[in-house]
This record gives structure tokens, sequence and C-alpha cells, in this order.
């Protein structure tokens, strides 16, 4: 067990880039309006960051999934049978293995990755799952989508560090 | 927006009209991001002009819908490639053989039609995925085993039409060989059942394989003859039991005598999919990393020095698990019996009782297996062996291609084939890992697999190495008679060229049946090496 603080150690850019390049309509929105967008919000309890993303988007009124980095019995017993009703945005904060399983899995309903940030954890540094949490919780689904968030990268992860990304599905 | 070669826009958007019809406007997909959805995750060709996309992709929900899309096409000599679930990764996923195909996407048949307890069959539509007929079983309690691939995620008519295979007994790994009775519609449009499914009031479709007459159904896997829409699967009834035991042979050379005995079991269908093992090779990985390093500093060693470096490495250096199904006084008598065998047949060897389980596995202990496919529960499991680990490069690749030849059931030639892809990986430079330690793949039961994966990116010049990697030692192992089973759509004509006996006289009757069954080449050109007539003469 690692007692130090661990981090979100991404390029100073890139979530800000990432933030720049969103039409995120109102940062300081309050909590109805994350819980209208999004149908569930899916973080791995294995890692501190995702749990703390998932603690901030359920406070502000989005139901919360929990998975240990096997994503089969939340899709097929669960997700899928609701998407294909309403195909509602999904969004989440998982290693690479776990979103490039949904993203495969996703098209059977015919959904996609709209949204994707990397993160690489590192040993040092400020923890941001509550900043991420609530900068997906004000992303404008209806707004401009990244193409290049599809598909981005597969399942692998560097040697010894965890890739986590950030991400929404609609 | 990618159009299908020779296609001119006007008629492209033509058919489109005509497959929305069809189908339904809310099933074809013709906008940049929805088609960029079956773009294959793996490619090897990833953004490079070569790169096999598709122009458009188109959803029917049952037969007569196929057949439409089908007319369609010949109309306006529209290329399609049907996929049922399309996450057949490293061998070309949801993306076509030919760029600029319209992909018929088949997830929405996706019907068990029939499962049979006591007859132990199903019959199914193409987007039936392995989860899906798992739950159907599971839920209804009946009495009978899938035998699944890893990860689970595809379907069982996409699995067996490529020639995949799983985990379990050999009547049922090979997932092809027990599928029994096929629906197909022609690239004509036609409706053809084979087998017994020929006979319009027959209840054997799903019991009887043959029929009377030319068993066709093979022209339908790893080809593009038709675009199947239904079929039958034998099921394993469910064993009472399972048990498991480890056998370890001291020497290196003991692997003649451990292949002999573990064959005649699999012959005898009495163990499941054996799973060869190195126990030194395995040490390799921790402690023994500079003991292997030193082994191999001069090239591939000599059977003199290898034998001298198990002599010195005090551990076995082989190990075979093996799986026995059945009822309880079956499977324990099974082991016993294989042990007396291995004993005598192998000084030194060692036995390992395994796990002994009344089986089913309930529900609520599915999650803590982590060998769910030998209990033909499907799982994604094994993608999380990918994710943070130490073996993991820094620059991870973004997905792989495999490449698996078929090599005689014997140690000699898994010897010979481990040197021969050693070479090769050193003479492109890149790493491969292999050892005359090297265990082989027993998917199928009476032969062996062995081979190599590469890595492919989003960089075209590591897929550029790659691809070169992939080529060099596909020759290689060609000059000696070893050739894959199947492959990615950028290698399958490279792939069937080795199949060149009597100047490719194999093909060259693929040729004559694609002709005559499909003149307007509209179904998968190129699949398995088979291009339609018009498309060849460009290509010559």
């Amino acid at each position: 067990m690692v007692n130090r603080r661990r981090v979100l150690k991404i390029g100073a850019a890139t979530l800000a880039g990432a933030a720049m390049k969103m039409p995120v309509s109102g940062r300081n929105l309050p909590p109805g309006r994350a819980h209208s967008a999004f149908h569930r919000a899916i973080f791995d309890e294995r890692f501190a960051e995702s749990r703390c993303f998932a603690a901030e988007l359920h406070g502000a009124g989005v139901p919360t999934s929990a998975i240990r980095g096997d994503v089969a019995e939340l899709w097929y017993d669960d997700l899928r049978v609701h998407l294909r009703e309403n195909r509602l945005p999904l969004v989440g904060l998982t290693d690479r293995a776990a979103l490039f399983c949904l993203e495969e899995l996703a098209r059977d309903v015919g959904m996609r990755v709209i949204f994707r940030a990397d993160h690489i954890l590192d040993k040092d540094g400020d923890q941001i799952g509550r900043a991420t949490a609530r900068l997906i919780g004000n992303f404008d689904i209806s707004g401009h989508h990244d193409p290049s968030a599809q598909k981005r990268t597969g399942p692998f992860s560097p040697e010894n560090q965890t890739a986590l990304v950030s991400w929404v599905i609609a | 927006m990618v159009l299908p070669p020779n296609v001119s826009a006007a008629d492209f958007n033509a058919a489109l009209t005509e497959f929305r019809s069809a189908v339904g406007p809310g099933w074809v997909f013709s906008s940049d991001e929805d088609v960029a959805l079956y773009r294959d995750s793996y490619s090897i060709q990833w953004g490079e002009p070569e790169e096999r996309v598709a122009s458009a992709a188109v959803a029917p929900d049952k037969v007569e819908e196929v057949q439409q899309i089908v007319r369609t096409a010949n109309r306006y000599r529209i290329p399609l490639y049907p996929i049922s679930t399309g996450r057949n990764l490293t061998y070309g996923g949801s993306a076509p053989n030919m760029r600029g195909s319209v992909v018929v996407d088949l997830k929405r048949m996706n019907r068990i039609l029939e499962v049979d307890e006591k007859r132990a069959f199903a019959l199914v539509e193409p987007g039936v995925s392995y989860f899906d007929l798992y739950h159907y079983i599971r839920e209804r309690n009946l009495k009978l085993m899938l035998d699944v691939p890893d990860p689970g995620w595809g379907s069982p008519m996409g699995n067996s039409l490529d020639h995949g295979a799983g985990y379990t007994m050999a009547a049922f790994r090979d997932h092809f060989s027990s599928h029994c009775g096929m629906e197909v519609v022609t690239p004509d449009g036609e409706l053809i059942r084979t087998g017994m499914g020929a006979v319009p009031n027959s209840d054997t479709w799903q019991d009887f394989r043959y029929g009377a007459g030319p068993f066709v159904d093979g022209l339908f896997a790893q080809s593009n003859f038709g675009i199947v829409t239904k079929m039958g699967f034998w099921l394993m009834p469910m064993p009472e039991a399972f048990l498991s035991g480890t056998i370890t042979a001291p020497r290196h050379s003991d692997l003649e005598a451990l292949v002999a005995e573990v064959s005649y079991l699999e012959d005898l269908a009495l163990t499941g999919m054996p799973q060869y093992g190195s126990p030194i090779a395995q040490a390799a990985f921790g402690s023994g990393a500079g003991a292997m390093a030193s082994l191999m500093q001069n090239g591939w060693p000599s059977a003199e020095a290898v034998e001298a470096f198990v002599a010195a490495q005090k551990l076995p250096a082989w190990s075979v698990q093996l799986y026995f199904y059945g009822p309880e006084e079956t499977v324990r008598a099974t082991w016993q019996a294989a042990k007396r065998r291995f004993g005598k047949a192998i000084a030194g060897a060692t036995f390992q009782d395994g796990e002994f389980l009344t089986l089913p596995i309930p529900k609520e202990k599915e999650p803590t297996r982590s060998d769910k496919p030998r209990f033909g529960i499907p799982a994604l499991e094994v993608f999380n062996m990918v994710a943070r680990n130490a073996r993991n490069t820094n620059d991870p690749p973004d997905g792989h291609a495999d490449l698996f030849v078929t090599i005689p059931r014997k140690a000699s030639a898994l010897w010979e084939s481990s040197r021969v892809l050693y070479e090769a990986h050193r003479e492109v430079g890149m790493p491969g890992g292999q050892t005359p330690f090297s265990t082989p793949f027993t998917y199928y039961s009476r032969c062996f697999w062995t081979g190599t994966t590469v890595p492919t990116w989003r960089d075209p010049a590591k897929n550029a190495r790659s691809r070169e990697l992939f080529a060099k030692v596909m020759n290689r192992c060609a000059e000696h008679g070893w050739v894959g089973y199947r492959t990615n759509p950028a290698f399958q004509d490279l792939l069937i060229s080795k199949y060149s006996f009597n100047n490719n006289s194999l093909l060259r009757f693929q040729e004559k049946l694609k002709d005559g069954i499909d003149p307007n080449g509209i179904i998968s050109p190129g699949r398995y090496g088979i291009w339609p007539a018009n498309i060849r003469k460009k290509r010559a």
C-alpha cells in the first residue's frame, strides 16, 4: 500500500487543453445539471483517483457503478440493457483496458467515445480526481465532439505505470 | 469519405437509399463518425492509405433484409463485408478486407432460436455473442457447457467461421468442427440451408451434419461465398465434475515422451486442452532471467548446452497441466491412469494433484475464477493482463497481430520452429522471446501451433517494422512447410500464396467457384486471397 499521495500526473497542457476545447457551459452549475446529463459514472474501485471521481459525481446526482478492471458483468447485465432503450451518455475514470472494452462494446448500441483525456499515475503531486469529475460533470454533450477521442489507443499501459483515462461515451 | 472502388458517388448514394429502404433509415451509417466505429482497433495500417476502412455500414434485422442488401449490392456493384460482432481483433476486427466496402453489421440479428438440452445443441443468429448464449443457458439452468474463446465477447458464428478455438474437450474447442447446419444468403440473394436443413420437414438439422451430397459448409468459413444467417452448434453436456493435475518432466529431451502421452489422452478424448509449460522458462521471468540470457547470448544453443543448462537449474524442464471433465469416478480414475502411464514413460516425472470441483460452478463463485474459459464461462479479464504490469514496455503498443503456424504434434518440430522464429526475429532486430523451452499452443488437438505476436501502433513507421517482421516470420516458417491457419487481412494474400501446391491449384479452384457464385464480386472481395475476376485482372 502506498502511503504517499499519488497523482494523476498529466502534462499541464493536457487537461487544460482538453478543457479549452470542450464547450464547457457553466463551470459553476448546480449539481442538478450533471444529474440529468449522464446515465452512469463508471469508476474503478482499485484506484483512489477513480473513487474520488465517482464520489464527486455521486454528490452531483449521477448514479455510479464500480468495476475492478473487468467491465463484462457491468456491460452485459446492466448497461447494454438500458442503453438499447435509451442512449444516455456514460462517463468514467478507468484504466485503458476498461475504456478499450467499453468503446468496442458501445458500438453495439451505436455509441462512441466523444471525449478522452489520458493520465499517467505518478508518485508525486496533487490529487485531481475531484477536479476531473467537476470538469466532466459540466461537459456539454450537445457540443463539439472530438473525433480524435475515438480509438486513440489500445488497452496497454506503460511498464509499471497505471494509465487512467477520463472519458465520455455518448 | 471513402467510396467503394469503381463505384461512382451517384451509384453509392443510390445504393445507400435502397439500403435505407430495406432496413430503415436509422440502420444505415454513412457519416464519418459512424463509419469510424468500424475501424480495426488493432490495425497494422492505422492512418495509412492502405488502411482497410469501410465506406458505410448497414445493420439488417432479418434474413429478408440481408437478401435485399445483397441484391442492391449486385445492382450497383457494391462490395459488402459481413460481420457478426466484429471483435475478431488481431485478425481484422470490424474492418473490411477491401477498403471502401460496406460493412453488413449483423448485430441486430441476435436471436437464440433454439437450445435443446437433451440433444445438446443450439441454433443461433450471427449477432448472438458467447455472453448472450451463456446467460441464456444459465438463466434456464440448462445442463450444458459452452466452449468459449478468450476474450469471450465474440460470437459462436463469427469465431467458428474464422476457425477459432477454445479451451475444453477437443470435440468442442474446434469451434467450426462442432457446428451442425447453416443457413446462408448466397451472393445472388438466394437462401440456402445446408445438411438436413435442406429437407423442408426435417427435424435433424442440428443432429446430422452432412445430409446427402457434397458437404458445402466449409465453403462459408474463411471465405466470401455467402453471408451466414443461422448456424447450429453442438454443445457439451455439463460434466458432473472437473479435476486437474500437473506432471513435470526433468530433462529437456523428455518432451518427446511427454507429448506422446498427452497425445494419447487427447486422442482418446480423456483430457481437455492440455497446457504445456516450462518451470525453467517461467523462472526466467524472475530470478532466472540472468541464467536464460547467458544461455542465449551466443544465439541458439546446442542440445548439449541446453541439457547442461537444465541440470544446473535444478528445475524441471517441462510441465503439463491436464484437465479432466466427467463423472467424479471417471475423472479420478483417468488421472490415476495418466500418472501410471507418465510415470512409466518418463523417469523422474513428478505429479501434483490439482483442483477438484463439482460442476457447474455456482454463480456466486464465478467472479473468483481466473480460468473461466476452462469452464465455458466467457470473460474479458484477459485485457487486465495488458494493464499495468512489469512486462509491458515503456512505449506500449496499441494492439497486436498474431501469426500462429501449424506444426506437427511432436517435440522436434517445436524445437526447430522455435529456433526458426528466434532467428527470424533477430534478423529484423525485434525481440522474439523464443527459447529452447518455448511451449506449443494446443487449441487444435491433432497439431501444435507456434508463432509470434507483433505489436501494432497508431504510428505508421512502427507499423512498417511490424509488417516487415510479420512477413519475414511467415516466409521463414513457410520454407519449412509451417503455415498459418488464419491471419490479418493485411497478410491474407501472402498467407494463401504459401498454399501453392500444383501452381496454386487450390486457390485457382476457389476462384472458379467465386466467379461462378459471385460474378459481380460483391461478398468480401479478397478474403483469404479469393479475389473476384474483375479485381484479379487489375491486380495481375
